[in-house]
């Protein structure tokens, strides 16, 4: 990212603001995984302070045993393994035939994928929880998988990239005798591959963190993923504990929390850049 | 078939053979079906479904009974209706302006090349965009607590009372709206910075000449300038804060008295209720109003063209 060249030093008050941005937009993530490792009263009593050497955790080993939370992370990862899968390969496919193709029914469809972008998810949800509902899929991976499993946005966006793709390159590869998949798989897709990386961190973030779909569709305990168990998670603990006191809860709360955070967050610090260039893609989709 | 089966022998003169061209009209076909199949089970099919539910009465067994507009009706004449898109009225008013007005301030600051720590404050900024909205929910139950929450043990540093972030309808809104700034303020910046980078330096070197002032080339140079990135950036929030639900689920389960009942919410109560038919007209009406408001903003920031 080029920045405009401005002529001043920015004014301390400019400091002064990014700084107090920057200690509010930490705060909240940064105060859940520190607190995390204090002992649960502490967590009330002193929600202000850090103790270095009251360092536990406690929290974390009593919230794996109340918390279902590892069979949460197995659902997300099932469902981002396959629906991942899906989207990273059938939408540049298909996105290939929308850029680089004539075909019968071509704009036909490809009005239809702008009329879904333009549409808030919400409408979708009932209807497709009574198809479910009729094909047996409630609870199921299926439900967690299919629907959306070839993203409109993720086609819209890869038709834009791969449209920018040299049509020469594409017709030596053919002079060459590459057959029309090769083409796709040998010539476009290393030619696209920042996109590809874009949409991939997009797609993680998306399946990572779904939460309206998988609550309506697949709440079950077996096959609740980490966001649905996170939003149960006071139930879930005073379920396993009766008569457990607000601090107990609270401190298995952030410890859930916790570990809900990082693999994002860790996966955002490596791949900052490509989550930038996802993010803003993304922004079309509204 | 023929074609298909000679295709290897003339794959180094495609111009001879007819078995390439051939492969190369139907190819496209076959690259398309598995979205095509798919779009087509679980997004235009849904669609049209949603929209004959919503003349019909049906809690989801049994026969569905054909009720006209009467769920239109329903819904028009319902108070409760008309107070759950009037929390997400108030919650666009608390968020949409204030991000706005933050994100063009942070965005023209992180736009200098000479601030130090750019990267830093870039990177901080997008982390809540990229945490987990339910694992922050829960975080933000935590934090806000009246009695035991960090808020309160601060604001109590200088003297403040106790005050009941989630509990009273007066704070309950802007609670959430808080959590909803949070949340998304960084990616705010990120749209505008991008709107920025698009507006020609030598406009800021002529005004610098003309002696205009930082602030005045803000107003006069840098906010008309990045209209339209703005005006995308509000439809894109509008459509968020209208289908706003994860954040009062987690947070406040639409309460306390329905004080957080966002119009998304409201939605989902039908559905807990079962009453399928009345949900998906609730949901059409949504639509309407969410593109309604999108043209509206988008008209209004095109007309000064």
């Amino acid at each position: 990212m080029a920045a405009n060249p401005e002529r001043t030093r920015p004014h301390v008050g400019s400091h002064v603001l990014l700084m107090i941005l920057l200690v509010a937009f930490l705060f909240p993530v940064g105060w859940a995984l520190l607190s995390a490792f204090k002992p649960a009263d502490d967590i009330i009593r002193s929600p202000l302070t850090f103790d270095f050497g009251t360092f536990t955790f406690d929290n974390y080993t009593a919230m794996f045993q109340d918390v279902p939370i590892g069979q949460g992370f197995l659902n997300t990862a099932v469902v981002l393994l396959f629906k991942g899968a899906a989207t990273m390969f059938l939408a540049p496919l298909a996105a290939f035939a929308f850029a680089k193709y004539q075909w019968i029914g071509k704009n036909l469809v490809f009005g239809a994928v702008l009329i879904t972008l333009m549409l808030p998810t919400i409408v979708l949800i009932i209807p497709l929880l009574l198809e479910m509902k009729e094909l047996g899929w409630v609870n199921t991976y299926q439900a967690l998988i299919l629907p959306g499993a070839v993203d409109a946005f993720a086609i819209f966006w890869m038709r834009q990239v791969i449209s920018a793709v040299p049509d020469e390159l594409l017709d030596a590869a053919r002079v060459d005798g590459c057959g029309e998949f090769a083409i796709f798989w040998r010539v476009v897709v290393p030619v696209i591959r920042p996109g590809l990386a874009g949409l991939g961190v997009l797609t993680v973030m998306n399946i990572y963190n779904d939460f309206v779909w998988p609550v309506v569709a697949a709440s079950s305990e077996r096959m609740a993923t980490l966001q649905v168990v996170l939003s149960t998670l006071a139930q879930n603990i005073t379920g396993n504990r009766i008569g457990a006191d607000y601090a107990t809860v609270t401190g298995e709360l952030l410890a859930a929390s916790s570990v809900a955070l990082v693999p994002l967050l860790v996966l955002f610090i490596l791949l900052q850049r490509h989550f930038i260039n996802g993010i803003l893609a993304g922004s079309v989709k509204g | 078939m023929t074609a298909l089966s000679a295709a290897p022998a003339t794959r180094r003169a495609p111009r001879a053979g007819r078995g390439p061209r051939l492969r190369r009209r139907l190819a496209p076909y076959v690259f398309v079906l598995p979205f095509v199949a798919v779009f087509a089970a679980f997004s235009v099919y849904p669609l049209f479904f949603t929209a004959r539910l919503s003349f019909t009465d049906w809690r989801g067994t049994g026969a569905a009974t054909w009720v006209g507009w009467d769920n239109y009706t329903y819904l028009l004449t319902n108070p409760a209706f008309w107070a759950s898109l009037g929390n997400s009225a108030v919650l666009w008013l608390l968020i949409v302006p204030v991000q706005m007005v933050l994100g063009i301030l942070v965005a023209v600051l992180l736009n200098n090349a000479k601030l130090k720590l750019r990267g830093l404050y870039r990177v901080a900024f997008i982390v809540p965009f990229v945490t987990p909205l339910v694992a922050v929910a829960q975080i933000w139950v935590v934090l806000f607590d009246q009695r035991y929450g960090a808020v309160n043990a601060f604001l109590g540093l200088f003297g403040l009372p106790d005050t009941g972030w989630l509990t009273t309808s007066a704070w309950a809104k802007p609670t959430l709206a808080l959590l909803f700034l949070w949340k998304t303020t960084g990616f705010i910046v990120i749209i505008l910075l991008s709107g920025l980078q698009s507006i020609n330096a030598s406009i800021y070197e002529a005004a610098d000449l003309d002696g205009a002032s930082k602030t005045r080339q803000l107003w006069s140079i840098t906010v008309p300038l990045l209209r339209r990135t703005i005006g995308f950036a509000v439809v894109l929030q509008t459509l968020a804060v209208f289908q706003m639900f994860a954040e009062p689920f987690v947070v406040t389960q639409g309460g306390p008295y329905n004080s957080t009942t966002t119009a998304g919410y409201y939605l989902y109560n039908h559905i807990t209720r079962a009453d399928l038919g009345t949900g998906a007209a609730n949901s059409f009406l949504l639509v309407v109003l969410v593109m309604a408001l999108s043209l509206l903003f988008v008209r209004l920031l095109r007309a000064k063209d």
